[in-house]
């Protein structure tokens, strides 16, 4: 077993992210990987295989792609894309990728044809919430199932599935109590740190992550003194499976006190209701609340009103936004969204990247600017 | 931003003639009363329906492409980036988003207006999620921004590459989010109106739409000779009708019109240019602002026979007896033609108006003997990464039919990428490897 625990174990993972699955692998466990937050892991999890959700390495060369990718190609696509090439998946007998945005779904045609695993699969998901599109993806969900099911060779009872949710539901409340550590007046946990847990919850089987989150809460909860009294802010934005933007923020004299981001608070934020069907249940959480900007709220402001509860209910003092490079439903909502909280009275900055933060002098600076300007204000 | 290749030369006489037919298009609007309903439209909206129900529309991605060709394009776009709007999103998408904001800040379109006019004030907005997530998003931030109209954003779906959907449970699934998509836009189109759908109406609108698509089908089909009796500066004239005027009369009788032309350039062997040396296939979306870059293709002895984009693609029997049940089966049957044909770089081709991009694996394999291909040339549209993203897969598969491709970078709207020497020298280099792939 590792020595390491609680934080020091969270990091270590999240900087050899591939090391527990190649293990997982020896000992004869199925590895489905999954791209983007619409395919629950839920019901890979009750497939008996363990779910491993694929994350790129900030800044990486992306070289290898060039054979098959445009450059235009989103920088996060094609990062996802070359750590396949470079082996580095190479435990992974499953790939699920999700209809979450046009490049994501594109990817998997690519990768299908050029890298097939003996599974994949590509779980389609509608823009728009009309009924019939909540029903589609509802069935789509089942027909993921049903394809797992034939993969793996078991049944997926309603139970075994309920079992899995409540499962992902402890871990759910276990990360909310140490959004609770970091967001509280006497923020007791990094952002940086907490991001290197969520990463950790990518790798890990559940199980072993549950047993992760509880010492992590065990070692902050027991630290005496806040660890920063930065300005609070929170970040929005495209996709952020590293803890480098973190760390610039806390650095330029900032504490992130709440994420709207898809391995933060999107996707953990809240149960998933496990009475009823359990189809219907992940439907709601997945595709009815997940709040990513490739789903259509609507014309009316008020579809941001989340982001400013948000705010408000961590004190964040103003909103840093991050863009990865032609990420065009983050990006086409910036201006919408920045005039809204500005109208709530959140200043907000926008930090827009190639998914390598390469620029980190000028990144800096930006983010100390901001945040003495919101501590000015204060 | 000046370029010798502003100008563009057609070569068939019916599709000079559009000079005439296009005004004609635009300025019906000149003619609405105040209180008539106007709806802004995307691409995938199908015509036939807005025309049943006798509604006024704008389409804000054919106004894109007029603004890039008569550059106007760059200012609205500059606008757009001042709001905050990043210089990467859909150059069709800011030019829109800017011209919204002059025409509120004018009252009307403001005097950069291109002289076909500018889009009047829209009652209500039909977007649609066909293609990309940009062609929804951008009728969402006009939704918010400028005009407070209601929405309706369509959003049809189309099966991966590797579904089998010959599974009826598979074809039941795509086609129940079709069939109710499709209501809630007609139920949609009630309510703005107030008018319940004719019919009647789309039944004959149906029938003309077929009938002016077969004429276009065999115009397309009659570029597989030698020499070609037709280019792509026609081409992309030409679509306009296709995209926008299906179910008039006037769309039946250009196509057919530009039918008998072509037969007649076809039975004398009469191409358009004097040697035909190469012919090329088209992927992307076309330099709007700079069409005659086919010309200078052609003084080069190289004809594109074949374009990828917009295209209408095989004919689809219809009983037009339910009109609106036969216009989901039209989706659905495209849908699962290119499916056929390979749809691993583009999937979301399920598109409830009547084109499609053709592009798959097999279907390559068909046009090389076809079209007798030589060469293809891929235009990457730095805004639009939908239409360039898959192009070095199909570079891939046609390098192994043994059909070098050249990818040169653009864009469709925003002339600020182009540049005559950088395109000019791309081109001279590839026409170079045709011929020494030729000769080897």
């Amino acid at each position: 077993m590792n020595a390491l625990k609680g934080l020091s174990r969270a990091r270590e993972i999240s900087q050899n992210r591939e090391k527990r699955p190649f293990e997982l692998r020896e000992e004869g466990k199925t590895i489905i990987g999954y791209l983007c937050c619409f395919a629950p892991p839920e019901i890979i999890h009750a497939a008996g295989a363990v779910p491993y959700r694929i994350t790129g390495r900030l800044g990486d060369s992306t070289s290898e792609v060039d054979s098959f990718l445009e450059p235009y190609g989103c920088p996060y696509v094609r990062n996802v894309f070359s750590q396949s090439l470079k082996g580095r998946l190479d435990f992974l007998q499953g790939l699920v990728i999700s209809h979450s945005c046009d490049m994501v779904q594109r990817l998997y045609g690519i990768w299908t044809y050029y890298r097939p695993l003996p599974y994949s699969r590509l779980v389609n998901v509608p823009h728009q919430l009309f009924p019939w599109s909540q029903d589609f993806y509802q069935r789509e969900l089942v027909f993921f199932k049903e394809s797992l099911e034939n993969y793996c060779g078991v049944t997926i009872d309603h139970e075994a599935l309920k079992e899995s949710i409540s499962l992902y539901n402890r871990i759910r409340c276990s990360l909310q109590e140490l959004y609770r550590l970091r967001g509280g007046k006497q923020p007791l946990l990094l952002s940086s740190e907490l991001m290197e847990v969520l990463i950790a919850g990518e790798v890990l089987p559940p199980e072993e992550f549950l047993e992760l989150l509880n010492e992590v809460i065990e070692e902050a909860g027991a630290r005496k003194q806040p660890v920063n009294y930065g300005t609070r802010v929170l970040v929005w934005g495209s996709i952020l499976d590293h803890p480098q933007l973190y760390r610039l923020i806390e650095k330029a004299g900032g504490q992130v006190v709440a994420d709207d981001t898809c391995l933060g608070t999107r996707f953990w934020n809240q149960e998933v209701p496990a009475a009823g069907d359990p189809y219907e249940s992940l439907k709601e959480h997945y595709l009815v609340n997940f709040q990513c900007p490739r789903t259509d709220r609507g014309t009316d402001p008020g579809r941001f009103a989340y982001l400013r509860d948000m705010a408000r209910d961590f004190q964040a003092e103003g909103i840093i936004g991050y863009t990865i490079s032609f990420c065009d439903p983050h990006k086409l909502d910036y201006p919408d969204l920045r005039d809204y909280l500005e109208k709530c009275g959140y200043p907000m900055l926008l930090i827009d990247d190639d998914y390598s933060l390469q620029n980190e002098g000028a990144i800096t600076t930006r983010i100390q600017a901001f945040t003495e300007m919101l501590s000015g204000q204060a | 931003m000046s370029s010798e290749m502003k100008k563009a030369k057609r070569h068939l006489q019916t599709t000079k003639k559009m000079k005439e037919m296009l005004p004609r298009f635009f300025m019906r609007m000149m003619e609405r009363r105040e209180s008539d309903p106007v709806a802004w439209c995307m691409v995938g909206v199908p015509p036939e329906l807005l025309k049943a129900f006798n509604v006024l529309w704008e389409w804000p991605e054919n106004f894109g492409t007029l603004c890039a060709a008569n550059m106007a394009a760059p200012r609205f776009i500059e606008v757009a980036e001042g709001e905050g709007y990043s210089p990467e999103l859909c150059s069709y998408v800011t030019n829109t988003l800017g011209y919204c904001r002059l025409y509120l800040e004018h009252g009307e379109p403001p005097p950069e207006t291109p002289p076909t006019g500018g889009m009047t004030r829209p009652s209500m907005m039909l977007g649609s999620g066909f293609a990309c997530d940009p062609r929804w998003k951008w009728f969402q931030a006009v939704g918010t921004r400028y005009f407070k109209v209601p929405v309706y954003s369509s959003d049809p779906l189309s099966p991966p590459w590797d579904m089998d959907i010959n599974d009826p449970r598979i074809k039941e699934h795509y086609l129940d989010l079709l069939r109710r998509d499709f209501q809630g836009q007609v139920n949609f189109l009630e309510e703005q109106t107030g008018k319940k759908l004719d019919t009647k109406a789309l039944r004959e609108i149906l029938k003309l739409s077929q009938e002016a698509l077969w004429y276009w089908r065999e115009v397309l089909k009659m570029r597989s000779h030698v020499p070609s009796p037709m280019g792509s500066t026609d081409y992309f004239s030409a679509i306009i009708p296709q995209m926008y005027m299906v179910g008039e009369q006037e769309a039946v009788d250009f196509y057919r019109e530009m039918y008998e032309e072509v037969k007649e350039k076809t039975k004398k062997r009469e191409g358009i240019v004097d040697e035909e040396k190469y012919r090329l296939i088209w992927f992307g979306l076309p330099p709007w602002y700079n069409l005659g870059m086919f010309n200078y293709l052609e003084e080069h002895g190289a004809v594109v026979v074949y374009e990828s984009t917009y295209n209408v693609g095989e004919w689809i029997d219809l009983d037009p007896d339910d009109p609106l049940e036969a216009l989901v089966q039209r989706t659905w049957e495209r849908t699962a033609l290119m499916h056929r044909y390979g749809t691993e770089t583009m999937p979301e081709l399920c598109n409830p108006a009547v084109f499609g991009g053709f592009t798959g694996s097999r279907l390559l394999n068909e046009l090389k003997e076809e079209y007798q291909l030589d060469g293809a040339i891929m235009h990457q549209t730095r805004s639009c990464r939908v239409m360039s993203f898959g192009q070095i897969h199909t570079r891939n598969r046609l390098s192994e039919l043994g059909i070098p491709s050249l990818i040169f970078e653009s864009d469709m709207a925003d002339p600020r990428h182009w540049s005559d020497a950088q395109v000019k020298n791309r081109v001279h280099a590839f026409l170079e490897t045709i011929n020494k792939d030729s000769n080897s």
